[in-house]
């Protein structure tokens, strides 16, 4: 389980403070999906990075599994899975190698890490590809592989930035039925997305972001009844106040 | 402490198998140093030999006014030739080493029994072009003076020695291998630039590389520390650096085996101990290097710009050196304790064949070790920059 209370953080630019987070609230419980949707530049990535403690919050604090981010760090990362929004592979290293290095980095022993390898090679579909170099891969085999490699440590909480972004339809399929399926293994999914469609149609929970701040959150008929809009779209659209960035 | 062995392994993994990174590194290296020490050697050879046995063409001026004389150079090996116009201009412009010009009244002079005048006109902005020829011509004119000297005195029925209050004789006490070359002056400068940045690669490639990969994120969302991960970053940097070097300490040492003597200069007869001993002494350097390395990677905002250092890097091990060419001064024990001036030092002690002294290793690697310390707290702030990974 996460939960984010009273998140802050700004950045200095050369025209002054930028508040890219603004006050943000949130909680994403075990065995649903929890969506954070808004459109680019809401501070959806700079939540997530605060989350999985590559930034460190201005205010606010990051519970996960009711452990401060803050105060112990490492152990929150040991208890997420982190697909970021850079999800650069090594070249270098077969699919198979990147997995495993992640699997060791999260201390796990060379047979677990070859057991979860060959699972997460089913589920994802990797087969093809699992033992070649991963310069040359296509979009699809790069995020399947970052996928991999996020979850090798089996982690209760999956934190997901912009999953789907760049995949072809097929891909975005697949994905989708992976995360329903590790929703229905009881984990918290928590995925950003500027995308409303992906957004309506996996998750329990959708909190919707705006200007560094939770504009709406709730379930897909909470926020219909809250906006007082039939149509999820224009719920969205209301909730945020302008169109701007919600389609790709 | 495991994180720290996975990276480190990783790392190596990976730069292994980088083929343009391994070509470079263990084979261009290994031969190109060889090839550059021993073919400055031969060359050094060549143009000594040339300078002090081959005929040497002398344009003097005004030859008519000293037959004498010029018998006698062109006696010694020296082809006198008719000078140019303007001798001085001809010798700024590196037409000609040196002029010899004998003064119109040399005749007059040498009759009377005065000093007769002869003016050696050379350039000594080029004591490396031009130093050989100068002391050749001058050590004949000296000769040539001595000798007619002599004649006189003893014309005169005055015995020679009168004239020699001072018997002046020379004793070099240096051990063979203390007598080194040129060759050998140029190694502690190859081996200290080698040492702090031949991993410059895998260090820039490894953070600033990393992250333009965008891989540096998720490493950074593991449990592992930043801590851990620069370490192991910077031990990756300082075992790549320390195998290219060996082997290429190695390849110098067999192209003396290989290699016919007057081609590859001094012998270069270095047994396992003093390789050893040169590795140990390079060792903070090569640590130095790589957290210089690293920290300045992890600075920088791209690989480019992380290149962009190399020429202030190429420039540190050479200061000791420079400073000692300009003021040679005696080693003291201050010294050793300055990084690169003191493994200047102990390099040239090695390479002559002397005793290092517990005392003197200790200075050398106690103050390069606090250096890389100091170096690695550094480096391991500035990989706690938010904006590290999170630049975008």
């Amino acid at each position: 389980m996460i939960r984010v209370e009273g998140l802050r953080k700004g950045f200095r630019t050369r025209n002054g403070v930028v508040r890219a987070v603004d006050g943000v609230d949130f909680e994403a419980a075990d065995g649903q999906i929890t969506g954070l949707l808004g459109p680019n530049g809401a501070g959806k990535t700079t939540t997530l990075r605060m989350l999985y403690t590559l930034m460190a919050p201005e205010a606010g604090r990051v519970l996960v599994d009711g452990l401060d981010a803050a105060a112990e760090p490492a152990r929150v990362r040991a208890r997420l899975g982190v697909l970021p929004d850079a999800r650069g592979l090594y070249k270098r290293l077969t699919a198979r190698e990147n997995v495993a290095y992640f699997g060791e980095l999260h201390g796990l022993d060379t047979a677990l890490i070859e057991a979860r390898t060959v699972r997460l090679c089913a589920e994802l579909d990797m087969h093809e590809f699992i033992d070649r170099r991963t310069e040359g891969f296509s979009h699809g085999q790069r995020t399947k592989t970052a996928i991999a490699r996020a979850l090798v440590h089996d982690p209760r909480n999956v934190v997901l930035d912009e999953p789907t972004n760049g995949l072809d339809v097929m891909t975005t399929r697949a994905l989708r039925r992976f995360l329903l399926s590790l929703r229905d293994d009881g984990r918290c999914v928590l995925f950003s997305s500027h995308i409303m469609q992906e957004v309506a149609r996996l998750c329990d929970r959708i909190v919707v972001i705006a200007h560094g701040r939770v504009v709406a959150a709730g379930t897909p008929d909470q926020l219909r009844a809250s906006t007082g809009c039939e149509n999820l779209e224009d719920a969205f659209v209301k909730a945020i106040g302008t169109e701007e960035g919600l389609y790709a | 402490m495991r994180a720290l062995w996975v990276v480190l392994r990783k790392e190596l993994l990976d730069a292994f198998r980088d083929r343009r990174m391994v070509a470079v590194a263990f084979l261009v290296m290994p031969l190109a140093v060889p090839v550059v020490l021993a073919g400055t050697a031969a060359l050094g050879a060549r143009k000594q030999a040339a300078q002090f046995e081959s005929t040497l063409e002398l344009p003097v001026v005004g030859a008519e006014h000293a037959p004498n004389l010029v018998d006698w150079l062109e006696q010694h090996n020296l082809d006198v030739v008719a000078a140019p116009a303007d001798p001085d201009a001809a010798v700024r412009a590196q037409r000609h080493d040196v002029i010899l010009r004998i003064a119109s009244s040399y005749g007059e002079d040498w009759r009377a029994g005065r000093p007769a005048g002869v003016e050696v006109i050379f350039d000594s902005s080029r004591p490396m072009a031009s130093g050989a020829t100068i002391a050749r011509v001058r050590g004949l004119l000296d000769g040539y003076s001595d000798t007619v000297g002599t004649l006189r005195l003893i014309a005169r029925g005055v015995h020679p020695a009168v004239a020699r209050p001072l018997l002046v004789g020379t004793r070099d006490v240096a051990t063979p291998e203390a007598r080194f070359d040129l060759t050998q002056q140029l190694l502690p400068y190859l081996l200290l630039l080698l040492a702090f940045i031949g991993g410059m690669q895998l260090a820039i490639d490894a953070t600033a590389g990393e992250r333009e990969r965008q891989s540096l994120e998720p490493l950074l969302a593991t449990p592992a520390s930043r801590e851990a991960i620069i370490s192991a970053k910077i031990l990756a940097t300082a075992v790549f650096a320390l195998i290219t070097i060996a082997v290429t300490l190695l390849a110098y040492r067999v192209s003396f085996t290989v290699l016919p003597d007057d081609i590859s200069g001094t012998d270069f007869a270095l047994g396992p101990g003093a390789l050893a001993q040169l590795l140990l002494v390079i060792l903070p350097i090569v640590l130095l290097g790589a957290t210089v390395l690293t920290a300045l990677a992890a600075y920088a905002r791209s690989y480019r710009e992380a290149q962009g250092y190399l020429p202030l890097l190429i420039f540190l091990p050479m200061v000791p050196t420079l400073v000692l060419m300009v003021a040679p001064v005696r080693t003291q024990a201050w010294m050793l304790a300055v990084p690169f001036l003191g493994q200047n030092q102990l390099i040239l002690k090695i390479l002559r064949a002397e005793e290092v002294g517990p005392v003197e290793w200790a200075l050398s690697l106690g103050a390069g070790l606090a250096l890389v310390a100091l170096a690695w707290l550094v480096a391991a702030r500035l990989y706690h920059r938010e904006h590290l990974a999170a630049s975008s």
